[in-house]
């Protein structure tokens, strides 16, 4: 409560102050004397943004926005909410559902295909009139217990919440450092919003691996001797490596939040050591906006954020009062179940998720209990198919020696699963849909959400596609996936009667998709070289597809560069593909790809 | 030995059912297509009463006892598409 006075609301438009030298955002790139992105250069940027919008679209209207970086972001936010415009932020940047959102009327700004950039030019800002019932921006649920939801959010809504967290935790002039998509709840207000109110400054990018982390936060102190506030989540501290040197950054940070999931006791208490920081958890969702927190350290209960009140219920439902909720003197069911204790309360699950296939009910987490009792199964996720009539896919997690590489072995498993459950379970609500992973798919969140999901799935509905079971990325330009190739495949049909195989044509296809899907590379492929198709690719077969890609300099490539300059860039894109599987190499090349603009 | 006919029953039951891991030598003429064999429960009984009835014309009361023993396995289906073919 030091600090109140550096706490202005969205409302008050901190932004619009004439302190021209007051740091916004702090570079990460620069070396030795930090570099800052002044609120004057801010406001050039807000303006600049204005520049793009309003050749575009008469306000108001609708944007979509999506960017990488924290800066951008909020410039790009600002300019439209001062002009007066609806911003959604889409979950994902998946071409479904951005189309989705194409048809709402929004339009793309920011890293999206065919996004809106900020003019080249600095220019005064607009600034416009804000409005407490006004809604902010519409934002998307992860979909992790059904289909993705719109939330709207007004300024005063999001205002309650701001000024709770900069009364509870003030940041006080230190740098908040983003590992979190902004494109969520969590990630807007910590990441964006609380440090453009509390006027403390930003990291201009967000923080994505830990060698990053450790080399910002030694550069942020020995430039600053200022302390940091880490915004993260728990696939992240959860993978903190002991290999690096933390102790050089010893004491720069402050603290640490994670939110999107409970943070394991035992990744608490590592990130904890490695990073000498307390972990203040938060716990909510979209819809409710934060309802909890706790530092695991001290206590694994939760307390409520002053203003929430929770309660539970006979059946240990949560109930919530909120003020940051639309309805703030309503008590509203959540999906939760807790005991309250007292000041705090224990996180005991989600309530029993009931399916109803073919007229019958089915408690999906009864199933999935079943099916993790199971030899070589170690988790399990059902998830009713809304397009199969609402018959149940599955996600397997299994030990490695247990997971099937062919056609047999794969349905010879489904089979003795099938016949495990069968004593327990009806025939009509058996999963039918397996999908068999090797790690448990998660998105940014750490969420096996609405996006996981739906690739799981997505060779049901496109008979061309590959069966996407999982990848890790490695670095930008590297990626892994894993696939399986459908029996139903469009492609293997009639190709020869006794041997259905996979095209190596369809294989480049797929590599082109992979990359574009994976690593964004939305380039048009020019050449292919070294093109080998050493093994036939059965159905049925589960193979790993490892991309690599390589951006080489226009110079290179003079001959393109020029022939491309009508397109007005000349990127050139080596991508290097492998299919291999337990029997050996399928398909290995490399593909040259022109990254051209993006067209929308 | 599969008869076309077999085949093709083979080839109607895996797209109407969506059977994504069984392939047409998955299925034994002589196994039960229901429960046991291969896997299938009654509302896969009344998809496969409307596409037959599509397809060759066939029209089934899916509950009676006598569809029962027609759906019993491939060769079953078979002999009934053969001995009421309409189309």
């Amino acid at each position: 409560m030091t600090n109140d006075m550096a706490h202005g609301p969205l409302l008050a438009a901190p932004w619009r102050e004439h302190a021209p030298a007051r740091a916004v955002a702090w570079q990460t790139d620069a070396h030795a004397e930090p570099s800052w992105q002044t609120l004057k250069a801010f406001q050039a940027d807000i303006g600049a943004w204005q520049a793009t919008l309003d050749m575009h679209a008469e306000s108001p209207c609708r944007w979509m926005l999506s960017t990488h970086d924290p800066y951008r972001f909020g410039c790009a936010l600002i300019a439209a909410w001062e002009r007066g415009d609806h911003v959604i932020l889409p979950a994902d940047t998946r071409p479904a559902t951005l189309e989705a959102l194409d048809n709402l009327g929004a339009t793309r700004l920011g890293d999206l295909p065919g996004g809106l950039m900020a003019s080249a030019t600095p220019r005064a800002p607009r600034w416009g009139q804000l409005a407490p019932r006004r809604v902010a921006v519409s934002l998307y649920t992860s979909g992790s217990t059904g289909e993705p939801q719109r939330l709207d959010k007004s300024f005063a809504q999001l205002d309650a919440e701001l000024g709770m967290h900069a009364a509870l935790w003030p940041l006080d002039a230190r740098l908040t450092l983003s590992q979190v998509s902004h494109q969520h709840i969590y990630g807007l207000l910590f990441s964006v919003l609380r440090p453009l109110c509390e006027r403390s400054p930003f990291a201009t990018d967000v923080c994505r691996y830990p060698e990053t982390l450790l080399l910002w936060l030694a550069r942020w102190h020995s430039q600053t001797r200022r302390e940091a506030v880490l915004i993260s989540a728990p696939p992240t501290l959860e993978r903190l490596p002991e290999t690096l040197d933390w102790s050089t950054v010893e004491g720069v940070l402050a603290r640490i939040h994670s939110s999107g999931a409970p943070l394991p006791r035992a990744a608490a208490a590592h990130a904890q050591r490695l990073l000498g920081a307390e972990v203040r958890e938060v716990y909510g969702s979209s819809e409710t906006g934060g309802i909890a927190w706790r530092v695991q350290s001290r206590d694994t209960g939760w307390t409520a954020f002053p203003g929430v009140e929770v309660r539970n219920d006979d059946a240990h439902r949560l109930w919530l009062r909120t003020p940051w909720l639309s309805t703030p003197d309503t008590w509203t069911p959540q999906a939760d179940h807790v005991t309250v204790e007292g000041e705090r309360f224990r996180l005991l699950g989600r309530s029993d998720r009931i399916a109803k296939v073919g007229g019958k009910r089915v408690s999906l987490t009864a199933l999935e209990r079943a099916l993790g009792e199971l030899p070589g199964v170690r988790q399990a996720h059902c998830t009713p198919l809304p397009k199969r009539d609402g018959r149940l896919g599955v996600i397997v997690e299994l030990a490695p020696e247990a997971v099937p590489h062919d056609h047999d072995t794969r349905r010879r498993l489904t089979q003795s699963l099938r016949a495990a459950l069968a004593p327990r379970f009806e025939n009509a609500v058996l999963p039918r849909y397996w999908r068999f992973v090797e790690a448990w798919p998660r998105d940014a969140q750490g969420k096996l959400g609405a996006t996981c999901l739906s690739r799981l799935f997505a060779d049901l509905d496109d008979p061309r596609t590959p069966r996407w079971l999982g990848e890790t990325l490695n670095g930008p330009h590297s990626a892994r996936l894993t696939l399986e190739v459908p029996e139903r495949l469009a492609y293997v049909e009639g190709h020869f009667a006794a041997q259905p195989v996979v095209p190596g044509v369809v294989m480049v296809r797929w590599a082109l998709h992979a990359a574009r899907d994976s690593l964004g590379l939305h380039g048009v492929c020019r050449d292919m070289t070294r093109i080998k198709f050493p093994l036939l690719l059965l159905p049925g077969e589960r193979v790993t597809l490892t991309l690599n890609a390589t951006h080489e300099t226009a110079r290179n490539h003079v001959e393109h560069h020029v022939q491309n300059d009508a397109h007005g860039s000349g990127m050139m894109i080596e991508l290097r593909f492998t299919f291999a599987s337990q029997r050996g190499t399928h398909g290995t090349g490399t593909l040259t790809l022109t990254e051209g603009a993006h067209h929308a | 030995m599969t008869s076309e006919l077999e085949q093709e029953l083979k080839h109607l039951i895996i797209d109407t059912l969506e059977l994504e891991d069984v392939t047409p030598e998955d299925i034994d003429p002589d196994e039960p297509l229901f429960v046991d064999g291969l896997g299938l429960d009654s509302i896969d009984a009344l998809e496969l009463g409307l596409a037959l009835q599509k397809r060759y014309g066939i029209k089934l009361d899916a509950d009676s006892d006598e569809t029962r023993h027609h759906f019993r396995n491939l060769r079953t289906l078979a002999a009934l598409v053969e001995a009421r073919r309409t189309a």
